[in-house]
């Protein structure tokens, strides 16, 4: 692997890059029309979409600090598909907005008439009111949008000079960047998830969110890397070790997702206390049960025993459908969790709720690959870059 | 019964000792070249690509691993499901007889037993140990096997077993010293 | 490549340079077969084994009038048995964790101090082990806990935690036995090769049931290691959150919170690598060492340290903040009487010992200086212990029924135990360092710069890393 090398993003890119735009604007049209007759009904869906792509942009954040903190050779060829995925975060901050102004048809507690009568919301008042929630969300955005700007700025530095100084100092960073992803991503995901069932609370709700973007943006950067597996420059340079690393934590990620998820469903099944049963009977019965029971079978099950023979993981067709079927399982999981909400014990799917994630999907994923075109797709100059060219000879 | 009548005692096979593990290697790719089966290296360490130079199969363990493990989720689910809801049914705090959720831990840990269990015995069986003795050890310097030499060793089963040319063989791929193993 | 000279990231190398196969496996089996014990040696497993017979005499007399003459009482059913268990359990976490999945990871670095972690988690769970054994007030009766066909036709309760935990204890004991034991084998061999007295010979000889090192055999023999390794990872997680279930499953405030089983797990990992450096850092010195357990490694665990200790100090910013967003009374009151109520300085000190103390790993010169790393793997440990006596106490002293409340102190006897269990796991170290390897030899070997890249390290690549989830 030498400077000659041919890193720049294929024009492939561009030729989706418009299609992508279009189709998500022009579903976030038909929605917002759709809006006007269902106010309530876009606003609920339009959060289900937003939760999980800015899952998507702030699992890739995760994942690249936690390469730099770690280090291995695994994040090489992922890094800049990541990088890109985080500089999408500026959007998803203007995304924010519509939930801003639809606080009071998304959440119970944004309405005054509610909260006078309800003591445990009276109690809440004081963490869950619009003005401070918009705060917050401010606070954190402010947080990812920081650390971000300065993944990407000093990649970038390390991109023309090079030098181990550059990785050091991102290892700094990360170790930071991921302290406060942690804690943002909790408050925000009780913020902007759990607070819909204002009664209901679990310790864990951070977590199964954190393992959850973590899962989805690591199993989203699998299916990119794969679908430009046989393009320059990853042509080249990405063998089977690669895929074989990248399946195993594939692995790991899920298996610690379905830990996560079903330690919290055995806690809270087990007490069966009337504070937080609740939570799980709107989402095991009336239709909602076969989606958890989907969601078991093909976020967990499938995944797991597709990923555990090595064989699969070091072939990427079988990786990258794994991959996809994990991204798209994890949009289903995430709808899962926020609209019995609003459904009152009975399975039923807007059509707003198919479109909204596409509509939110389709303009970030245009952001995305806008993103990925800009910058080289492989961080040459890293120092550990030259230890993997061997390791991925294997 | 003795295949080579000429040597008394019988001899098991004549091993070679080299430095360096590529030498090891490269001897063992070699003679498998030249047509030798019944072989094998010792060695004081896990060697890259050894056991491939040597044409040895793959191994069946993991196989053996899983159906450890498959017998002890079964054996687990199995255990509590016939415990609780056949044999002694009794209501608990009004949960179900057979609480799945419930069931999962003990059979998990169970899994990971069975197939641990497995794993080991499995490997040592294999591997036909414990064996007490082995003609290799006869050998005098075989002790470094386990330091900081390493061997190889063509047995007297192998059909083109013949001292002389092996000796040859031996020496045209750097062996520092060439012995005779008796049985 | 001499990639054990020059790690990737830079910074200090995993092994000193200047070492050979024969240097490295000279060093290491001389401390097992020299003929002269050292005297600290005899010092300390006599100080060790001293306390030993202090845990010996606190179970006889147990044992002779039963578990009155701990400290426990109405409400506090559970005292220092279950602290020092959970305490103990949690230390025997980090063998597990760095010989499989810092094998898994591929970190060169495990391989100098897994042999004795591992070593170090059998001898706590060993000493855990003791507790709930003797907290059952009839401990020769400890086999109904099993499942077998009894005269009564009963069965354990399988929907108890209390029945998970008989499992998740005893299959991690068996399998970090088996780990352990196959890792050594080889090193068995090499022993058994080099030790002059035939005794030893015998001894060694046996253990190692005739390996030779054989390619074939190697070849399985890293298949199964593997193979082991991926079972190890998800067991090692499931035991702690096991644990956490004894809590969990019980609705009462402090214990109900659906953050403990990966709180617990990032608890346990964390005492137990403040355990490997209080074992570390006196073996390096006093055997000489250095040259194996490296700054590197010394700096490697004390960032797992730090990472760890961000993740519990996680946990208490959650149930804190939990407690009060929940809106139930009695959670509420539960964390206002930990931060306020009688065991308050309890509670305070445990945040100083694992939110505090661990904040100054930032510092390159806290994790490169051994006497300052020391210091802090001591408060860590206080500060695990502290946790577990928190948990416990301050949720049972305070019943939902204030006629019921009432206060828990630990007596004589609890504080005999709790120390006598130091004083067997002491002696056990010292045994386990006399006459068994406490560096894996031949993983050493494929360090060494002459290796080059032929050695193998055990690296997964035919095999798969985890077997049943």
């Amino acid at each position: 692997m030498n400077g000659e090398t041919d890193v720049a993003a294929p024009h492939a890119l561009e030729r989706f890059q418009r299609p992508a735009l279009f189709l998500g604007a022009g579903a976030l049209a038909v929605c917002a029309i759709g809006a006007f007759f269902a106010p309530a009904q876009f606003f609920r869906s339009y959060l289900s979409a937003y939760l999980f792509w800015t899952g998507i942009a702030l699992g890739c954040m995760a994942v690249a600090m936690l390469n730099h903190v770690t280090g291995g050779a695994w994040g090489l060829p992922i890094r800049r598909p990541l990088e890109s995925a985080t500089r999408t975060l500026p959007l998803m901050l203007l995304l924010f907005l519509p939930i801003l102004f639809g606080a009071r048809k998304i959440y119970e507690w944004a309405d005054p008439a509610r909260v006078a009568q309800d003591p445990v919301l009276r109690h809440k008042s004081l963490y869950l009111n619009v003005p401070f929630f918009s705060i917050r969300a401010l606070l954190y955005f402010g947080a990812w949008l920081g650390f971000a700007y300065f993944l990407n700025r000093w990649s970038r530095e390390q991109d023309a000079t090079g030098g181990r100084a550059i990785s050091r100092r991102l290892q700094l960073l990360s170790s930071a960047g991921l302290v406060a992803y942690g804690l943002t991503v909790t408050f925000a995901s009780i913020d902007w998830a759990m607070s819909l069932e204002p009664h209901w609370f679990s310790t864990m709700y951070g977590v199964l969110f954190i393992a959850g973007q973590g899962l989805s943006a690591f199993a989203f950067i699998v299916v990119v890397l794969v679908l430009l597996s046989d393009r320059a420059p990853f042509a080249g340079y990405v063998g089977p070790r690669h895929y074989h690393d990248l399946g195993k934590l594939m692995l790991a990620f899920v298996m610690f997702w379905a830990y996560v998820s079903f330690s919290q469903y055995l806690i809270i099944w087990a007490g069966n206390l009337p504070e937080e049963i609740p939570w799980y009977l709107r989402r095991l019965q009336g239709g909602w049960g076969w989606i958890g029971l989907a969601i078991l079978l093909f976020h967990f099950v499938l995944p797991f025993l597709m990923l555990l023979p090595a064989s699969a993981n070091r072939n990427p067709r079988v990786l990258g459908a794994v991959a996809g079927l994990v991204v798209f399982m994890q949009l289903v999981n995430v709808f899962w969790m926020t609209q019995p909400a609003f459904a009152g014990g009975r399975l039923r799917i807007h059509w707003m709720d198919l479109l909204a994630p596409i509509g939110v999907g389709g303009v970030w994923f245009g952001a995305f690959l806008w993103q990925l075109g800009r910058r080289p797709l492989l961080p040459l100059n890293d120092p550990e870059m030259q230890q993997a060219a061997v390791h991925g000879a294997h | 019964m003795s295949s080579n009548p000429m040597h008394l005692p019988r001899v098991y096979g004549l091993l070679a000792e080299f430095e360096r593990p590529e030498e090891l290697v490269e001897a063992a790719r070699r003679a498998r070249e030249a047509g030798y089966r019944r072989m094998d290296a010792y060695t004081p360490f896990p060697i890259h690509g050894l056991s491939d130079a040597l044409g040895f199969g793959r191994t069946k363990l993991p196989l053996v691993v899983l159906a450890g493990g498959l017998i002890g989720c079964a054996t687990a689910l199995g255990m509590q499901w016939f415990s609780t809801t056949i044999h002694y049914p009794i209501n608990v705090g009004g949960r179900p007889l057979a609480s799945w959720p419930s069931f999962i831990p003990i059979t998990f840990e169970l899994t990971v037993l069975f197939a641990a269990v497995f794993a080991v015995l499995g490997m040592l069986g294999m591997n036909g140990l414990p064996m007490p003795y082995h003609p290799v050890f006869n050998a005098p310097r075989f002790a470094f096997a386990s330091r900081d030499r390493f061997f190889l060793c063509i047995e007297a089963k192998d059909p083109l077993f013949n001292e002389r040319s092996i000796r040859a063989f031996f020496e045209s791929v750097g062996a520092r010293e060439v012995v005779e193993v008796e049985e | 490549m001499s990639r054990a000279v020059q790690p990737g990231r830079g910074g200090p190398p995993v092994i000193e340079p200047g070492h050979t196969y024969a240097t490295v496996t000279d060093k290491i089996s001389s401390i097992v077969l020299a003929r002269r014990t050292p005297l600290f040696w005899v010092l300390g497993f006599f100080a060790s084994f001293t306390l030993t017979m202090v845990l010996l005499g606190a179970i006889s007399y147990l044992l002779a009038k039963g578990i009155g003459i701990w400290g426990v009482n109405q409400p506090v059913g559970w005292g220092f048995a279950i602290i020092n268990f959970v305490w103990w359990i949690g230390i025997g976490h980090a063998g597990t964790l760095i010989s499989a999945i810092l094998l898994l990871l591929r970190q060169e670095w495990r391989t100098s101090i897994n042999r004795f972690a591992e070593a170090m988690t059998l001898f706590a769970v060993a000493c855990a082990g003791l507790f709930p054994l003797l907290h059952m007030g009839r401990p020769w009766l400890a086999y109904w806990l099993l499942p077998y066909p009894n005269t009564m036709a009963l069965w354990p309760q399988w929907r108890s935690p209390l029945v998970w935990d008989v499992f998740a204890v005893s299959t991690y004991a068996s399998v970090s036995l088996l780990f352990w034991f196959v890792g050594m084998i080889p090193d068995l061999a090499t022993l058994r090769d080099r030790a002059r007295r035939k005794g030893f010979q015998i001894f060694y000889g046996m253990l190692a049931m005739g390996w030779r090192g054989s390619a074939l055999h190697w070849y399985r023999y890293e298949t199964a290691y593997l193979l082991l390794a991926g079972l190890a990872t998800p067991l090692v997680i499931s035991v702690h959150t096991v644990v956490s279930f004894d809590f969990t499953i019980g609705i009462i405030p402090g214990w109900h919170s659906t953050i403990f089983p990966p709180y617990f797990v990032a608890g346990a990992i964390y005492a137990g690598f403040a355990m490997v450096l209080l074992l570390a850092i006196p073996l390096r010195a006093v055997y000489g060492l250095q040259d194996f357990i490296t700054m590197r490694h010394l700096e490697n665990m004390a960032k797992i340290l730090l990472a760890t200790g961000l993740i519990v100090g996680y946990g208490y910013v959650i149930e804190a903040f939990m407690s009060w967003y929940s809106a139930n009374p009695y959670e509420g009151y539960m964390i206002g009487n930990r931060m306020r109520g009688p065991y308050a300085p309890v509670y305070w000190s445990l945040m100083l010992c694992n939110i505090v103390a661990p904040q100054f790993l930032w510092f390159k010169r806290v994790r490169t200086s051994p006497p300052v790393l020391f210091g802090i793997a001591v408060v860590v440990s206080i500060g695990m212990w502290l946790e577990r006596f928190v948990i416990v106490v301050t949720s049972l002293h305070r019943d939902f029924l204030p006629s019921s409340w009432g206060m828990y102190f630990p007596t004589i006897w609890d504080w005999a135990t709790f120390v006598g269990t130091i004083g067997l796991f002491l002696a056990l170290m010292f045994l386990f360092i006399r006459f068994l390897p406490m560096i894996s030899i031949f993983e050493m070997r494929t360090l060494v710069p002459e290796a080059g890249p032929l050695a193998m390290q055990p690296i997964p690549e035919h095999s798969v890393a985890g077997e049943e989830g």
